[in-house]
C-alpha cells in the first residue's frame, strides 16, 4: 500500500478500501474503514497520491505532539552504559495528494488500525498529554504489520554516575522522522541525565541496514516518509522532549 | 481701498498658533509644526497597526495565541507612546518637563480616574501574572465563557450562549476566577445504580471496557470504577474518569449513554426507585390480615426502611 501512485488507483488491503478515481473534471477520492468512510473531491489535473506512515499522533483527534511508549517491562541500565533497544510503536496511513509539477503535498487523509489511547505525563496541575502506547522490549527488530505498527530502534545512554530504573519513553512529533520499506521504522535515542530525567530525540539520517534475518532488505535503504508535523512550517519549535517527571 | 494681497506670498505653514517656553527659550509653535505632529502621529498609528497585522498573520501558528496578543499589543502601544514622546517638542512641549510634571499630574488625574487607573493597573498585572489567557473558558464573578481578550482596561467574555460580556479588569483581578483549562487535564464523575439482583461485578467489567475503548479516557491517571453505596433502591457504582481539557465535556456526554446502554444489553438495569411489598394471600387467614393491616398501620409511622411489609 505504501508508496507513491499513479491516478487513477485504487487498493483494498487489512479491510481498508482507498480509490482515487476521475469524475468529470475533477477527482475523487474515496476511503472507507469499518463504518468509517471519507469523501474528497480534488480538482485539477497531473496530480499523484502518496500514501505512506506519519507521525502516530493524528487519530482520532490531533490533540498533542507527545507520545508516551511505556515499557512492558521495566529497565535497569548501568551508570554510564549505552544499550540499544527495539519497541514498537502505532502507525498511521497518511494519504497525500501532491501536484506533479512542483511536489506540493497536501495531506488527504490520515487513518490507523489500531488502539488509540491517550495519557498524562508528569503532574495533574502542570504535566503533558501524550499519546500512549505499550511495547515490549525487543532484543533484535521484531516481525510486526507495517500498516499497524512500526520498529523503533532505541539508543539509551546513561550519562548519570547511578544505576537508573526506566518504565516508558516520550517522544516529541515535531523531531520523528518515518522510515518505511516493507516495514516502518524509526530511529531514536534516549540520553538519561539522572533518576528522574531523560532527553529524547530522534536520528534524523536514515538507518543503514535493517531487520535481521530479512538479508535481502538489508541491503536496500528505506525510504524517507513524509510527516505531518514535517509538512509544517513551523519556526522555532524543540525537536526533543525533556522528561522531567521521571523514567 | 482694498489692499492688493499676493496669497502665494503667505506661508501659511508658519503662521504662528501660541508661544510656548522650552528650557528657557522661548519656542514658537507653528501650524506647520501642529500638522507634522498630527501627520507624524497618524503615520506611526498606520505603521504599527500594519506591522502588527504582519506579526499576527506571520506568527499566528507559530506562538500560542495569548502570548501572541500580549507582545502585538506591548509592541502596538509601545511604539505609539515612544513616537508621541519624541515629537511633543514639535507642539511645543518639553518630553522631560512632562515627566516631572507626570508626579504631580499622575496624582491629579490618579485621583480624578480611580476606576480607570485601578482597571488599568488590574490589566497590567492580569497580563503579568496570567490567571487566564486568550481561549480559556473561565467562569469569573458568575460569568462563564471563553476569554475572548485582554484588554488594558477590560476582559471580554464570550459566554456558552454566544453574549459577549465586558468585565472590568478591577472586577477580575480582585475576584475569584475559576479557570476550567488551566490544567491539562480534568476529571468527570458518574454515579450508575444497578439492581440488588445484577452481578455489580460485572457491570465494573462493563464499564471498565467501555473506558478502555475510549481513547480520550487517559490511561494514567487511571480510571476508578467501584461499588460506593448500597442504596434504598440500588446498588451505587461511582465511575471516575480523567480526560484532556479540550476533550472533556464530549466524553463525559457520550460515556455515560454508553454505559446505560452496553448495561442494558447486558441485563443490567438502572432501576426505579422502588418499594417491595409482600402479601400473604388464604382465605383463612382473612379476618387476621384485616387485623394485622391495622395493626400495621399503627407502626407504619415508626417504620422508616425500605421493604415495609404486610401480613
Amino acid at each position: 500500500m505504501y508508496g507513491y501512485h499513479e491516478l487513477p488507483f485504487s487498493v483494498e488491503q487489512e479491510g481498508i478500501s482507498i480509490s482515487m478515481e476521475r469524475v468529470g473534471e475533477r477527482w475523487v477520492y474515496r476511503r472507507t474503514f469499518g463504518s468509517d468512510e471519507v469523501e474528497k473531491l480534488v480538482l485539477g489535473n497531473d496530480k499523484s497520491l502518496i500514501i505512506n506512515p506519519v507521525e502516530p499522533l493524528n487519530t482520532p483527534k490531533e490533540i498533542t505532539p507527545n507520545l508516551l511508549i511505556e515499557f512492558e517491562k521495566t529497565l535497569l541500565l548501568g551508570a554510564g552504559e549505552k544499550q540499544q533497544i527495539f519497541l514498537t510503536f502505532p502507525v498511521e496511513i497518511g494519504i497525500f495528494i501532491s501536484e506533479k509539477a512542483n511536489k506540493n503535498l497536501e495531506i488527504l487523509d490520515v487513518l490507523s488500525l489500531v488502539k488509540q489511547k491517550f495519557t498524562l505525563y508528569g503532574e495533574v496541575s502542570n504535566g503533558v498529554v501524550c499519546k500512549y502506547w505499550k511495547s515490549r522490549v525487543y532484543t533484535s527488530p521484531p516481525s510486526l504489520n507495517p500498516l499497524e505498527e512500526g520498529v523503533m530502534e532505541l539508543t539509551l545512554r546513561n550519562t548519570s554516575s547511578e544505576w537508573v530504573k526506566i518504565s516508558k519513553a516520550v517522544f516529541n512529533a515535531y523531531g520523528m522522522k518515518l522510515y518505511y520499506d516493507g516495514d516502518v521504522f524509526m530511529k531514536a535515542r534516549m540520553d538519561i541525565l539522572n533518576k528522574n530525567s531523560a532527553e529524547t530525540g530522534f536520528e534524523l539520517m536514515p538507518p543503514e541496514g535493517g531487520r535481521k534475518g530479512a538479508l535481502l532488505k538489508d541491503k536496500r535503504a528505506r525510504k524517507e516518509a513524509f510527516g505531518i508535523y514535517g509538512l509544517r512550517k513551523l519556526g522555532l519549535v524543540p525537536l526533543k522532549f525533556y522528561m522531567g517527571w521521571g523514567l | 481701498m482694498i489692499p492688493d494681497i499676493n496669497f502665494s506670498d503667505i506661508n501659511f505653514f508658519d503662521y504662528a498658533l501660541y508661544k510656548t517656553t522650552m528650557n528657557g527659550e522661548v519656542h514658537n509653535v507653528t501650524l506647520g509644526a501642529l500638522l507634522k505632529f498630527v501627520l507624524v502621529l497618524a503615520l506611526s498609528v498606520i505603521a504599527a497597526r500594519i506591522i502588527t497585522i504582519y506579526l499576527r498573520r506571520s506568527l499566528q501558528d507559530k506562538v500560542s495565541k495569548d502570548v501572541l496578543e500580549a507582545v502585538i499589543k506591548l509592541l502596538y502601544y509601545g511604539t505609539l507612546g515612544v513616537v508621541f514622546i519624541s515629537i511633543l517638542p514639535l507642539i511645543g512641549l518639553d518630553p522631560s518637563g512632562l515627566l516631572l510634571a507626570g508626579g504631580v499630574a499622575g496624582i491629579v488625574i490618579g485621583f480624578a480616574s480611580q476606576n480607570i487607573v485601578g482597571n488599568l493597573v488590574s490589566g497590567f498585572f492580569l497580563m503579568i501574572e496570567r490567571p487566564i489567557k486568550i481561549g480559556d473558558q473561565v467562569e469569573v464573578n458568575g460569568i462563564s465563557g471563553y476569554v475572548s481578550d485582554i484588554r488594558i482596561i477590560s476582559t471580554l467574555v464570550r459566554t456558552y450562549d454566544g453574549l459577549l460580556v465586558r468585565i472590568p479588569n478591577e472586577q477580575v483581578f480582585t475576584t475569584n476566577i475559576t479557570n476550567l483549562v488551566g490544567h491539562p487535564v480534568r476529571r468527570f464523575e458518574y454515579t450508575v445504580g444497578i439492581r440488588y439482583s445484577d452481578d455489580a461485578d460485572a457491570a465494573i467489567w462493563i464499564i471498565k471496557d467501555l473506558i478502555d475503548k475510549e481513547p480520550f479516557a487517559l490511561q494514567s491517571p487511571s480510571p476508578s470504577v467501584f461499588v460506593n453505596e448500597l442504596g434504598d433502591s440500588s446498588v451505587n457504582i461511582v465511575v471516575r474518569v480523567w480526560a484532556p481539557v479540550s476533550e472533556w465535556f464530549g466524553l463525559k456526554t457520550r460515556l455515560l449513554w454508553n454505559i446505560k446502554k452496553t448495561l442494558e444489553e447486558n441485563g443490567i438495569e438502572v432501576p426505579f426507585p422502588q418499594r417491595v411489598l409482600h402479601f400473604e394471600t388464604g382465605a383463612k387467614k382473612g379476618q387476621k390480615v384485616i387485623e394485622e393491616m391495622k395493626e400495621a398501620e399503627e407502626i407504619e409511622n415508626v417504620l422508616n426502611h425500605e421493604e415495609r411489609t404486610l401480613y
